[in-house]
């Protein structure tokens, strides 16, 4: 393990090394407003709504029946090499304009030194309903893991295939585990990151806690009455920082993780589970919550999730007003896949100087009084950026980044 | 990486309660059964009213882990303990119980894998690092290994590592997509690792081999609860020095070798 210096204190008070640093060479995604990364950026910054009627499966008998779906998968892909599974064509069409991103094809590391490690809420569950309907040759690719193999066999990788499922803070503990085996060598790159993809399953589930709103998404808004769901998928590719050229989107300096252990399906109320997952990132990172320059909040849109949020990120970043958005209400909260579009906007705002706004933002809840940007995109080359997570189980994840030179 | 120490085991499964519960042969053992089940453990019937079987198997696993520890549950509470759950399909029956709802539906978080962890994160009060992962026995083995990271980054005293599978609801799923042979047994295993001394070493390769040491023969299918186990089997051999563990699913194969013994003197509660 390459040793930095130090980056703090153990658990048991002994200091401990500050790990090696990871470079994130490039991103990719696929989203609902936009299949590309720079589709996707322009889309944030213009305001675009990524959010309509969904289309692809029967849902005239649900609450509520809008989503951020993605209505056509538009990357010339040879879609015969990739399973008919929704979540698996998400993430190859992520990948592709990752690889595109990063200008190799293949990409340019020994085939048993590229490692996946992908994180989802859901994995290959609709395939389990379609088998379930009557369509049984869908039965192999219903568990959680089908859909990193896909990618794993897309790619002609033959290094590790991880798949996490910390709910909707999975794709941030993916990119921590990629960065970890890129510590301990068991890989040269990794494409790290989550996916996941609209189906009856969710939406039923999530229509029958009523958490689904009948208005538009507003993030920490005062009017905020809940969230709606996306698809999408969001990779990164990983290296260790001495392998990196100068081509790179940015460094995942932390990464940590904490378990609230308060409820199964909402999050602690003070955000105390949050609040160490922030903190154990920046101690990873080696930086002080003075040196973060922004925000990318989990900001989902429900009246529990924004306000605990809220007031965790007080507390880790004191009185010091810091810019925070959150993307959620321009292509809803995509679940496995939210927190690697969150860190990808956290590093392409360090490139163009520029944070989007939170939309659907209009009356800031005075119970979440961070400085939210909203209504315009601000000019703000973030340096250090903080990126947050929270899911189901109690998960909660947070990255810390910095955007290139 | 530093090897961990293994400071308490406890596992159950569709054979009993144990180590000492698993035959020598699992397929002569299982007879005619494809699915050996668990019973859903007796918890309090209030306070897991709406808890599926798997979570409550995997709040047993730990109090079995706690019982062979000598410890009480204070002993893994706050922020000190880390938790890596990992599983290939508990998660199964509650998904298809959501999808063809029979009788009274299932709570939807319920069928979050990470539901099953959320459960007995709540009931020990863990508060410390996270993780998840899927998969078969490869995804036991790294489950592991990177509990060993959590403990080498000092971000936690001590981890607990837990693997829950069950397949009794969905028998006839896996029977007919294939792929999963002898008998289907079920199993939940919590490990207690704290810092040890010495190397873990883990390697990764291609290929169908699975527990080496015959761990796999004895146990049947239990997907990523096998490497879990088959440390429950070493330790119970008495055999001293290294301890290798073999993994294999989807075609890869990984291997963790601790350089030395790591289980650690028990203490039986009183």
């Amino acid at each position: 393990m390459g040793v930095q210096g130090l980056a703090g204190t153990s658990s048991e008070g002994r200091p401990t090394p500050r790990p090696e640093r990871i470079a994130i060479l490039a991103g990719g995604v696929c989203t609902p407003i936009g299949q590309d990364v720079d589709a996707f950026w322009s889309a944030l910054l213009t305001g675009a709504d990524g959010i309509s009627r969904i289309e692809r499966f029967p849902v005239d008998d649900l609450r509520v029946g809008n989503g951020g779906e993605i209505k056509k998968l538009t990357r010339a892909i040879e879609w015969s090499r990739v399973p008919d599974c929704r979540a698996s064509r998400l993430l190859v069409s992520a990948a592709d304009d990752l690889l595109s991103q990063a200008g190799a094809r293949p990409l340019p590391v020994a085939p048993e030194r590229l490692a996946v490690v992908v994180g989802t809420a859901l994995g290959g569950v609709e395939e389990g309903e379609r088998a379930l309907a009557g369509d049984v040759g869908r039965l192999p690719r219903a568990l959680y893991d089908a859909p990193a193999h896909a990618l794993k066999r897309w790619l002609g990788a033959r290094g590790p295939a991880i798949t996490v499922a910390t709910a909707c803070a999975s794709g941030a503990t993916a990119m921590g585990i990629g960065a970890e085996l890129l510590r301990r060598g068991e890989a040269d790159m990794v494409v790290a990151g989550g996916y996941d993809g609209l189906c009856r399953f969710v939406l039923r589930g999530f229509n029958g806690l009523r958490s689904l709103t009948r208005d538009k998404i507003r993030p920490f808004d005062r009017r905020r009455s809940g969230l709606l769901l996306g698809e999408a998928a969001g990779l990164v590719l990983l290296c260790r920082e001495p392998d990196a050229g100068a081509r790179r989107l940015g460094t995942l300096l932390g990464y940590g993780s904490a378990s609230d252990a308060a409820h199964i399906a909402a999050p602690d109320p003070e955000g105390r589970g949050i609040e160490r997952a922030m903190q154990g990132a920046l101690a990873q990172a080696g930086v002080d919550a003075g040196d973060v320059d922004f925000v990318s909040a989990h900001g989902t849109a429900t009246t529990l999730n924004d306000a605990s949020e809220a007031k965790a990120l007080r507390r880790v970043l004191g009185a010091r007003l810091v810019p925070v958005n959150s993307i959620k209400g321009a292509i809803g909260h995509t679940m496995g896949a939210a927190a690697a579009l969150e860190a990808i906007l956290c590093l392409l705002a360090g490139r163009h100087g520029q944070v989007p706004a939170t939309l659907g933002l209009e009356e800031l809840d005075p119970a979440c009084d961070l400085d939210l940007i909203r209504g315009a995109p601000r000019a703000l080359r973030p340096r250090v950026s903080l990126s947050t997570s929270l899911g189901f189980g109690g998960c909660n994840a947070a990255l810390v980044l910095q955007g290139a030179a | 990486m530093r090897g961990p120490a293994i400071r308490a085991i406890g596992l159950m499964t569709g054979w009993g309660v144990g180590a000492v519960a698993v035959p020598p042969d699992a397929v002569a053992a299982a007879g005619e059964r494809r699915v050996l089940a668990l019973d859903r453990p007796a918890l309090d019937p209030e306070r897991f009213r709406r808890s599926p079987r798997e979570c409550v198997l995997g709040v047993a696993a730990v109090a079995a882990m706690l019982e062979d520890a000598g410890e009480g549950p204070e002993a893994i509470a706050g922020e000190d303990t880390g938790f890596v759950f990992v599983t290939a399909a508990a998660y199964a029956a509650s998904n298809r119980q959501h999808i063809e709802p029979r009788g009274s539906n299932v709570y939807f978080p319920y069928t979050a894998p990470a539901a099953i962890s959320g459960e007995v994160a709540i009931e020990y009060g863990i508060r410390g690092p996270y993780g998840i992962l899927i998969g078969g026995p490869t995804a036991g083995v790294d489950a592991v290994a990177h509990a060993a990271e959590m403990l080498e980054a000092g971000t936690c005293r001590r981890v607990l590592v837990l693997g829950v599978e069950i397949f009794e609801e969905c028998a006839d799923l896996y029977d007919r997509a294939g792929g999963l042979d002898g008998p289907l047994v079920e199993a939940a295993c919590g490990l207690w690792l704290e810092a040890g001394e010495g190397a873990l070493t883990l390697s990764r390769g291609r290929g169908r081999r699975g527990s080496a040491d015959g761990a796999r023969r004895r146990l049947g299918e239990m997907l990523a609860c096998e490497p879990l186990a088959a440390l429950a089997l070493h330790r119970a051999s008495g055999r001293p020095g290294p301890v290798e563990i073999h993994a294999a699913w989807r075609g890869e194969t990984t291997s963790l070798r601790w350089s030395h013994a790591p289980y650690r003197a028990r203490r039986r509660a009183a």
